[in-house]
C-alpha cells in the first residue's frame, strides 16, 4: 500500500465522523452555503462577534459563534442551535427577543430582515462549513509571515573594504542610517569576551599575556579554534540549552521531588556540544533515540525536562496528563521552531497560522508517552543478549508447546521439579503482643490466628511480634488471610461495602535475645494466590504507600501471600519477629482475621506457584498431561528468563525522560481547550502553515507512537523547515550579542520581535544548514571572528542619538556575568575550580527531609570548603520549586517557564548577596590567603589580585586606594571588594 | 512615599532611556517596571485612583473547611449520614465518596451583619462587622498544588508570577528601605509548590518575594549581614568598603559615562546599606507594648508564632512594605488545614493557632488607621467536602470555599455569592480566583487587563484571560 492512499484512507475516517451535512443533496447545499457566506457569516460578524468570538476576546455566557462547534457545543445554556428547528434554538428566541434574559444583541435589536436571515439559516439546517475540514474558514492568519517563507539563497552584499558577511550585511544597514560601526576592541576585552562567552570563564593572567604577545595575522583565529576545541565550551553552551528547555533535576508543582537520574542528560547535552553533533541530529536524537540513534536513548531526557505535577499519575491523571503533554508541546515547539503553539490550545492562534486543529496534532504526536524515569541500555549491543531470553519469556507466557516443550526446556522444567520436591511445611507463629494502631479489638482465636473487632478504622497497622520455637532457621513467611462470620460479607477484610482490605507494606523485624535493637529483615519477593486488578502483591514491596495488594471480588473465601527472606533468618531461643502490616489506603480497607507462619523449606517449595502449576505438580511425574507438563516448563521458563532479563537489565543506566504507554491515548481537540468538550479526533501532525511539509503524519502504524516522534523530528529537522534555521541561528546570535536578530528567541511569530536584519537571519540559516551543516561550532567561529562583535562597546554619543538600542549594533554590547559565569570565575581566581565533567550534581545545600514528599534544602548550612564545592556550576542540583536565593538574585530563571533569555537586573538584595553571601565572603578569603603566600607586600598581593580578577595591572589611584584599604581591614576584604566591582561583573 | 527619583542629568537621562546597555534593563528596573509608572494623580495607582496601597494576605494552606467555620449548612444536619455524593470518585478526591456529614461544631450568629460563624473561630466572630465575604469562591481543581497556584498566580502549574510579585512589578516599592514584597512562611515547612507560591516567575528576580525566617533563630533575611565567621567583614570594614566600592565604580563608569547600568549598580549598594538599618528595626518586636503583644497572643504557646508573624506584618506594611503573605501550615497532608481524618480532632488546633492572632490584626490594622489604605485578606486553596472521608474526615473540595477580606475600599459586613445547600458547590455569585485577583489589583489603582507582560508570544497577566471587578462588595 502506498503512503498517500494510507492518508487519504485516513482523512476519509476523520471526514465521515465529522460531516453531518453529507446528506444533504450537493446542489441544495450548494445554495445553503451560499445563504451562509454571504448574509449569515457577515450579519454574525457585524452583529454578534463582539461579545461572543476569539478574536475579541469575549465568550459571553460561554458562548462563541466564530465555528461551528462554538454555537454547537454552546454556552453555559446549552447548545445555541438546534439545526432544523428554529423554535428550539436558544439564538433564534434570543433574537426574537422573547426573554428579557435573553435579548440579543443586547443593546439594539436585529431588523425583521435581519432575524428572517437566521432563522432561514436554521431552519434549512444551519449549515456552517467553518468547522469543517477542507473547506475554507474564516480568515486565518497570515501564513506569508516572514519566519515561515520558504528560506531563499542569497548572497551577501557587496561592500567594499569588508570581507566578512556579517559585517556587509550590518554594514549596509548602519550606511543608510549613517552611523558608523566601533574600533576593535583592545586585546584584553576581545580576550575576555571570547573566553567568558565560549567557556563562561575568565582567561587566565598567562593566557592574556601569551595572547597579547602573538599580534601575527591569525592569532585571533587561533585562539578561537582553541576555545571551541577545550570541553569547557560545552559545559558552557549546555547552561543555554538547559534553560531553553526548562530542564531541573527535580519536579517542581507541589512535590517536588528530585530526579536522581536526570544529570545523565545534562552531561549528555555538555557532550553532544562538545561533539559539535550536526543541528539536525541533536533533533533527532532528543525527540526519537530509539528510532533514529538508539546509541544515544539518554537524549530522550529531553522529552522529560519540564515539571511534573504529579497528580497526573495519581489523583487527577485526566487534568493533569493533558497539561503535561502541553508542556511537552510548548517545549518542543518553542526550541526547536521558536514556535507558540501553546497559543492555539483554546482556540486558533489569535496572530500566527496555527490552527488549533494543529496544536492538537501536537499533543497527539506525545500520547504515547509520559515523564517519568527511563531505563536504556547504555550499550546497544546488550539489546542483542536481551533477545533469546525475551523470547522465551514470550513463549512461557504463551505457553507455546514447540518450545517449551523441546528437550532441554524439557530437561530444565524435570530438574527444577526434581529439586523442589514436595511442598514447604509451614509453622504457624503464635503470638505473644498484637497492636492495632487504628484502634481496632484485636482478638487472638485458638488457631493463632487474629480476628479484628470493634471500631472499624479507615486505616490500619498491625504490629505482632513472636518468640517463634520452630523453625530455627526461616526462608518466609507466609500471611493467611482467612474469613469469619463476624467480618462484613464475611471477610477476610473489613471494607463494609465488599469485605476487602488493601495491605500497602509488609515489614518484618529481628529481635536478637537480649536486643533492643531491631535488625531489618530485608524481603526478597512475595507471591500470593490472588491478585486483584491494579492491586497485585508485588505493591506490597515497592515503597509507594498508595498502592497495595487487594483481593477483589475473591472476597468470602481464604487466601494468602508468600513473602521470601533475602538471606535465611536464624532463629536463636529467645529472639524475637516483629511484623508490620501497613494498610494505609483508607476508607476502611482494612484486614480482618489474618495468621502468619514460617518455614524452613526452600525457596522454590515456598513461593506461591500459580493455580496451573500447582495442580501439576500435585500429579505424579509420570502422570501429568501434556497440559501439565507444559504448565510446569512455562513456569520454570519464565522464571528462568525473568532472572536472566534482570540481571542484564541491572546493567542498564536510568535517566530522568520518558515512559511509554502500551498504546497512545486517544487525543480529541478540545473545544476551547476545555476536556470536557472533546471534538473530533486529532490525528499525528504539526503545523499546517508550510505547505512544503506534510502537516498531518504518515504513519503506517498509529499505535507504534514512537513513529509519531519520529515523524515530528523529521518534521522540526527538515532541510525545508524555515522555522527550524532561522531558530537555531537566532538563538546563537542572541547569546554571542545579548540580544537576538530577532529578539525573542522563543517566538518568530507575530508576538514575537521583528528582525532587525532579515536578509542577515536568513543568510546565516541557509549558511549553517548548507555551508556549515548544521555545525554549531562553524556558526560559532563566523560569528566571533565578524567585526561587529570584535567591536568596543562603549557607548557613542553620535551614534545613541540615532540608535539609541543599538539595533544596528555599531557597537557590542556589555554583558552582565550570570550567576555561572560569576561563581565559576570566583572559583577560578582563586584556585578553588575543579574542572572534573560529569556524574550525579552536586548539591549546594544540606538536604533534610521535609514534611511530605517535598524535602526541606538549607542552602544557608551548605559548607564551601566541601571538596565538590569547587566543581562548576552547571553541574549542580538545579531544584525547580526551591531554588538557590544566590542564583536567584543573579537572575537564575524559573525553570517552570521556558527561557529562551535570562534577565539581567540589579537591586539591592542582590548586592546584599554578592556583598555578604557565604559564597563570596569564603573565597575572598581564599584568594587572600593564596595572594599571601605569593608575596608578603600588601602592594604586591594587590596588585596580583587586579591581574587575577581583572586581568590587568591596578592604576596608581586604585593601588593606593585599596592597599590603604587592605592595610586597615585585611586583604580578604580587599578580594571581596574586588568581587563587587562593576569592572568584574560587566564583560565589556 | 514617592518612589526613589535617580537624579540624573539630562543628557544622561537621554542615553539612558536610548541606550544604556543591552536589553534595556537598566535603572528602570532598579525600582519598578518601565512600562508602568504609579501616578499621582490616581493616588499612586496605574489606571484610576487607588484605594489600597499596601496589602497583607493570610493564606491556610491545604483546603480550610467552609461548612465547619464561615459557611452554615443546616442541610447537613438533616442529611447526615445518608450517601448522596458522586459514585464515581472525582479528579482530584483523594479517597471515595463517603456518606454526607454535618458540621461536629455548634454555629451561631454574630455581629450586627448577624454572619453564621462556628465556635472554632470564637476571636474572629466578634469582629464579623469588620470583614467582607466570598462565599462563592471556586477552583478549577481538588489538588493542592495546583490550586494553591491558582490562588497566587492565576494559573495551575509553575512558572507564573504570584499577585505579590505583579503588584511589586507594576507599582514598585512605596518606600526603598525595605523589600517589596516579604514572605512569612509557617516555620514548619514551606507550602505546596514550595517556593513556586511566591515566585516572580517570568518577571525580573527582585519581585520575587523576599523570605523571612522569623522564628528567633538565625537570620532573619539571609545575607542582610555578613557572618560572623568573617572577621574581615562588617562593622568598619564595611562602611569603608562600600564607600571605596562607590569611588572604584564610579572611577570604571568615567571609561562609559553613558552605560547607565553601572550608574544603578553604584545605586544599589546604597539602597542595601539603607536595608541594613531599617529591616533590624522592622523585625525588633520588643518594641511593642505589652497590651499590643498580648492582644496577639504572643505569650500563648498556641498562638505565639502566628502572632509574631501577623504583627511582624504589620509593622513592615507601616513601614512601607507593599505586599507581605503569612503562611499557616505547612504542605502535607497533616499540621495544616488539610483535614482529611478526622475534622473534629484536627481543625480545632489550626483554628487556635490563627484565630486570636488574626481578629487582633484586624483590630490593630484599624485602630493604626492602616485600614485606610491597607487590604487584608484570608484565603485557602480549596473547601471540603460535605460528604465524610472515611468516617469522620473530609476530602478535597474545589467547588466552593470562603475567603474574606478587610480595609481600604470595601462594604465592611456583607457576604457575596452563596454555596448550595450541601456546600459542595457554588449556587450564586461564584467568584474564580482570577475574580479576587481582579478586584485586588482594581482597589490598587490597576486594570487588571492592562498589567501585562510578554513572555514566550503571550501577553500573561494575573488573571490569565478572564476576571470580573466584584463590584458589589466595593464601597
Amino acid at each position: 500500500m502506498s503512503e498517500g492512499s494510507q492518508y487519504s484512507h485516513v482523512i476519509i475516517a476523520l471526514m465521515a465522523a465529522l460531516t453531518v451535512s453529507r446528506v444533504v443533496a450537493e446542489e441544495a447545499k450548494a445554495g445553503h452555503l451560499a445563504h451562509f457566506n454571504d448574509k449569515v457569516l457577515p450579519l454574525l460578524q457585524e452583529k454578534c462577534f463582539k461579545c461572543h468570538s476569539h478574536e475579541s476576546g469575549k465568550m459571553k455566557g460561554g458562548l462563541t459563534l466564530d465555528s461551528r462547534a462554538g454555537w454547537s457545543v454552546g454556552g453555559d445554556s446549552g447548545p445555541a442551535i438546534v439545526p432544523g428547528d428554529p423554535d428550539k434554538s436558544l439564538l433564534i428566541k434570543a433574537v426574537h427577543r422573547l426573554d428579557d434574559d435573553y435579548a440579543m444583541p443586547p443593546k439594539e435589536a436585529l431588523t425583521e430582515a435581519e432575524v428572517k436571515i437566521l432563522v432561514d439559516w436554521v431552519r434549512a439546517g444551519a449549515l456552517d462549513p467553518r468547522g469543517e475540514k477542507g473547506t475554507a474558514k474564516v480568515e486565518r492568519p497570515d501564513t506569508n509571515w516572514w519566519s515561515l517563507r520558504p528560506l531563499k539563497p542569497t548572497g551577501p552584499p557587496k561592500v567594499e573594504g569588508i570581507n566578512h558577511p556579517i559585517d556587509a550585511f550590518l554594514s549596509v544597514k548602519r550606511q543608510a542610517s549613517g552611523v558608523s560601526p566601533s574600533p576593535h576592541a583592545d586585546r584584553r576585552t576581545q580576550l575576555r569576551r571570547l573566553t567568558y562567552g565560549l567557556h563562561g570563564l575568565p582567561p587566565t593572567w598567562e593566557s592574556l599575556k601569551q595572547f597579547e604577545a602573538d599580534p601575527g595575522d591569525g592569532a585571533y583565529e587561533r585562539l578561537v579554534d582553541a576555545l571551541l576545541d577545550s570541553p569547557r565550551y560545552g559545559e558552557r553552551w549546555a547552561r543555554h540549552w538547559l534553560d531553553t528547555i526548562h530542564f531541573a533535576d527535580s519536579h517542581g508543582c507541589e512535590h517536588d521531588m528530585e530526579r536522581p537520574n536526570a544529570w545523565r542528560f545534562r552531561d549528555y547535552v555538555i557532550e553532544r556540544f562538545n561533539a559539535d553533533v550536526p543541528w539536525p541530529r541533536f533533533i533527532r536524537e532528543q525527540l526519537a533515540a530509539d528510532v533514529f540513534h538508539p546509541e544515544q536513548m539518554v537524549a530522550l531526557g529531553f522529552i522529560g525536562a519540564g515539571p511534573l505535577e504529579v497528580s497526573s499519575k495519581g489523583t487527577a491523571p485526566v487534568t493533569f496528563a493533558y497539561l503535561d503533554r502541553d508542556d511537552m508541546v510548548n517545549q518542543t515547539m518553542a526550541s526547536f521552531a521558536s514556535a507558540t503553539a501553546g497559543c492555539a490550545r483554546c482556540h486558533d492562534h489569535k496572530f500566527d497560522p496555527i490552527s488549533q486543529d494543529d496544536y492538537y496534532a501536537l499533543q497527539a504526536v506525545f500520547a504515547g508517552v509520559d515523564k517519568g524515569d527511563m531505563k536504556y541500555d547504555a550499550d546497544p549491543r546488550i539489546a542483542a543478549k536481551r533477545k533469546p531470553w525475551q523470547a522465551l519469556l514470550k513463549a512461557a507466557e504463551q505457553k507455546d508447546a514447540t518450545i517449551l516443550l523441546a528437550a532441554d526446556h524439557q530437561r530444565e522444567a524435570k530438574a527444577w521439579a526434581d529439586r523442589r520436591g514436595g511442598d514447604a511445611s509451614w509453622d504457624v507463629l503464635q503470638p505473644t503482643t498484637f497492636v492495632s494502631t487504628g484502634g481496632a479489638e484485636l482478638k487472638l482465636l485458638d488457631d493463632g490466628s487474629i480476628l479484628a473487632g470493634g471500631n472499624s478504622p479507615a486505616t490500619e497497622n498491625y504490629v505482632i511480634t513472636a518468640e517463634p520455637k520452630q523453625p530455627k532457621t526461616a526462608t518466609a513467611i507466609k500471611l493467611e488471610l482467612l474469613p469469619h462470620e463476624s467480618l462484613p460479607h464475611n471477610g477476610p477484610g473489613r471494607q463494609p461495602g465488599n469485605g476487602n482490605l488493601h495491605l500497602n507494606a509488609f515489614t518484618c523485624q529481628l529481635f536478637e535475645a537480649g536486643s533492643k535493637e531491631p535488625v531489618n529483615l530485608p524481603i526478597l519477593s512475595a507471591s500470593a494466590d490472588f491478585n486483584q486488578e491494579g492491586w497485585t502483591i508485588s505493591h506490597v514491596l515497592d515503597g509507594d504507600p498508595r498502592t497495595a495488594w487487594g483481593i477483589h471480588p475473591q472476597e468470602g473465601k481464604k487466601h494468602y501471600a508468600v513473602f521470601l527472606f533475602k538471606e535465611p533468618v536464624k532463629l536463636k531461643p529467645g529472639s524475637r519477629l516483629a511484623v508490620s502490616l501497613e494498610q494505609s489506603h483508607g476508607t476502611q480497607h482494612v484486614i480482618g482475621r489474618f495468621r502468619l507462619s514460617l518455614t524452613e523449606s526452600s525457596p522454590e517449595q515456598a513461593q506461591v506457584l500459580p493455580p496451573g502449576v500447582r495442580d501439576a505438580l500435585s500429579t505424579p511425574a509420570d502422570q501429568r498431561s501434556k497440559e501439565q507438563q507444559l504448565a510446569i516448563a512455562a513456569h520454570v521458563a519464565s522464571e528462568v528468563a525473568t532472572a536472566e532479563l534482570d540481571a542484564i537489565s541491572s546493567a542498564q543506566q536510568t535517566v530522568f525522560g520518558m515512559n511509554k504507554k502500551s498504546v497512545p491515548l486517544t487525543v480529541n481537540v478540545l473545544n476551547r481547550g476545555d476536556i470536557e468538550q472533546p471534538l473530533e479526533v486529532a490525528h499525528p501532525g504539526a503545523i499546517s502553515a508550510m505547505s512544503v511539509l506534510e502537516s498531518r503524519f504518515h504513519l503506517s502504524d498509529p499505535n507504534n507512537e514512537a513513529s509519531r516522534r519520529a515523524a515530528l523530528a523529521k518534521w522540526l529537522a527538515s532541510a525545508e523547515n524555515p522555522l527550524t534555521w532561522r531558530s537555531i541561528v537566532n538563538r546563537v546570535w542572541h547569546y554571542h550579542f545579548g540580544r537576538g536578530i530577532c529578539d525573542t528567541p522563543n517566538d518568530l511569530g507575530r508576538m514575537g520581535g521583528q528582525p532587525s536584519h532579515p536578509e542577515l537571519l536568513d543568510w546565516l540559516a541557509v549558511w549553517f544548514r548548507d555551508e556549515a551543516k548544521g555545525s554549531l561550532k562553524k556558526l560559532h567561529r563566523l560569528i566571533v571572528t565578524s567585526d561587529a562583535y570584535r567591536q568596543q562597546s562603549v557607548i557613542r554619543e553620535d551614534a545613541a542619538r540615532i540608535d539609541g538600542d543599538n539595533r544596528l549594533l555599531w557597537r557590542m554590547n556589555a554583558m552582565r556575568l550570570d550567576g555561572e559565569q560569576y561563581r565559576d570565575s570566583i572559583r577560578q581566581v582563586c584556585g578553588r575550580i575543579d574542572l572534573t565533567m560529569g556524574g550525579p550534581g552536586i548539591k549546594h545545600f544540606v538536604q533534610t527531609k521535609g514534611v511530605f514528599m517535598t524535602p526541606n534544602l538549607n542552602y544557608d548550612a551548605y559548607d564551601w570548603s566541601r571538596p565538590d564545592a569547587g566543581r562548576r556550576d552547571i553541574y549542580r542540583v538545579v531544584w525547580r520549586g526551591i531554588p538557590d536565593p544566590f542564583m536567584e538574585a543573579m537572575d537564575f530563571p524559573n525553570l517552570g517557564l521556558l527561557t529562551p533569555k535570562r534577565t539581567h537586573t540589579i537591586s539591592p538584595l542582590q548586592s546584599l548577596v554578592l556583598f555578604n553571601s557565604d559564597f563570596v565572603l569564603y573565597h575572598a578569603d581564599c584568594l587572600a590567603r593564596q595572594l599571601k603566600q605569593e608575596s608578603a607586600a600588601i602592594s604586591q598581593c594587590v596588585a596580583s589580585a587586579y591581574r587575577r580578577v581583572l586581568q590587568r595591572e591596578p592604576g596608581n589611584f586604585e593601588l593606593s586606594r585599596m592597599q590603604a584599604y587592605a592595610e586597615a581591614h585585611g586583604l580578604a576584604a580587599t578580594c571581596r571588594l574586588l568581587f563587587n566591582t562593576n569592572e568584574f561583573l560587566y564583560v565589556e | 512615599m514617592t518612589p526613589l527619583q535617580p537624579d540624573l542629568s539630562c543628557r544622561r537621562r537621554f542615553l539612558s532611556k536610548s541606550g544604556g546597555g543591552f536589553g534595556a534593563l537598566a535603572l528602570g528596573d532598579l525600582l519598578a517596571s518601565e512600562t508602568f509608572t504609579p501616578r499621582p494623580e490616581f493616588n499612586g495607582g496605574l489606571h484610576h485612583p487607588a484605594k489600597v496601597k499596601r496589602v497583607i494576605q493570610l493564606f491556610m494552606t491545604g483546603g480550610v473547611s467552609p461548612m465547619d467555620t464561615f459557611d452554615y449548612k443546616p442541610a447537613l444536619e438533616k442529611l447526615h449520614g445518608q450517601k448522596l455524593g458522586p459514585k464515581n470518585k472525582p479528579e482530584g478526591f483523594t479517597a471515595a465518596v463517603g456518606a454526607m456529614m454535618k458540621s461536629p461544631f455548634e454555629f451561631r450568629q454574630h455581629g450586627n451583619s448577624g454572619r453564621w460563624v462556628s465556635n472554632v473561630f470564637p476571636h474572629q466572630a466578634e469582629i464579623v462587622d469588620e470583614l467582607t465575604f466570598l462565599m462563592a469562591m471556586t477552583s478549577k481543581t481538588n489538588v493542592h498544588g495546583p490550586s494553591t497556584l491558582m490562588m497566587n498566580t492565576g494559573f495551575l502549574l509553575t512558572g507564573f508570577p504570584c499577585m505579590g510579585s505583579w503588584i511589586s512589578y507594576g507599582l514598585g516599592s512605596l518606600r526603598d528601605n525595605l523589600p517589596t514584597f516579604v514572605v512569612l512562611p509557617d516555620p514548619k515547612g514551606l507550602p505546596y509548590n514550595a517556593k513556586a507560591a511566591f515566585s516572580s516567575g517570568f518577571l525580573p528576580a527582585q519581585h520575587q518575594g523576599t523570605m523571612i525566617n522569623f522564628t528567633g533563630k538565625g537570620e532573619a533575611i539571609s545575607n542582610l549581614f555578613p557572618d560572623k565567621r568573617y572577621p574581615f567583614a562588617g562593622g568598619a570594614a564595611d562602611d569603608d568598603g562600600l564607600k571605596l566600592l562607590a569611588e572604584l565604580n564610579r572611577h570604571h563608569a568615567e571609561s562609559d559615562p553613558a552605560n547607565s547600568q553601572l550608574d544603578s549598580r553604584i545605586q544599589s549598594y546604597e539602597l542595601a546599606a539603607k536595608m541594613q538599618l531599617a529591616a533590624p528595626e522592622a523585625f525588633d518586636l520588643s518594641r511593642e507594648s505589652e497590651t499590643t503583644r498580648k492582644a496577639y497572643g504572643l505569650d500563648n504557646k498556641v498562638t505565639e508564632d502566628f502572632a509574631r508573624r501577623c504583627i511582624l506584618a504589620r509593622r513592615l506594611v507601616e513601614r512601607g512594605t507593599r505586599f507581605v503573605q503569612v503562611w499557616s501550615g505547612p504542605d502535607g497532608p497533616v499540621n495544616n488545614w488539610d483535614n482529611h481524618n478526622n475534622i473534629e480532632k484536627e481543625l480545632p488546633p489550626m483554628a487556635a493557632s490563627v484565630d486570636q492572632p488574626i481578629a487582633a490584626l484586624v483590630r490593630d490594622l484599624k485602630a493604626r488607621g492602616l485600614f485606610d489604605d491597607t487590604l487584608l485578606i484570608w484565603t485557602t486553596e480549596f473547601g471540603r467536602t460535605p460528604f465524610a472521608q472515611g468516617s469522620v474526615g473530609r476530602d478535597h473540595n474545589g467547588g466552593t470555599f470562603v475567603t474574606w477580606m478587610a480595609g481600604a475600599g470595601l462594604k465592611p459586613g456583607v457576604a457575596y455569592g452563596e454555596s448550595d445547600d450541601w456546600g459542595y458547590k457554588t449556587a450564586s455569585g461564584k467568584t474564580y480566583c482570577y475574580d479576587l485577583h481582579a478586584t485586588i489589583l482594581h482597589l490598587m489603582g490597576i486594570n487588571h487587563e492592562k498589567l501585562s507582560v510578554r513572555q514566550n508570544g503571550i501577553d500573561r497577566r494575573l488573571t490569565d484571560v478572564h476576571g470580573h471587578v466584584v463590584e458589589d462588595i466595593l464601597a
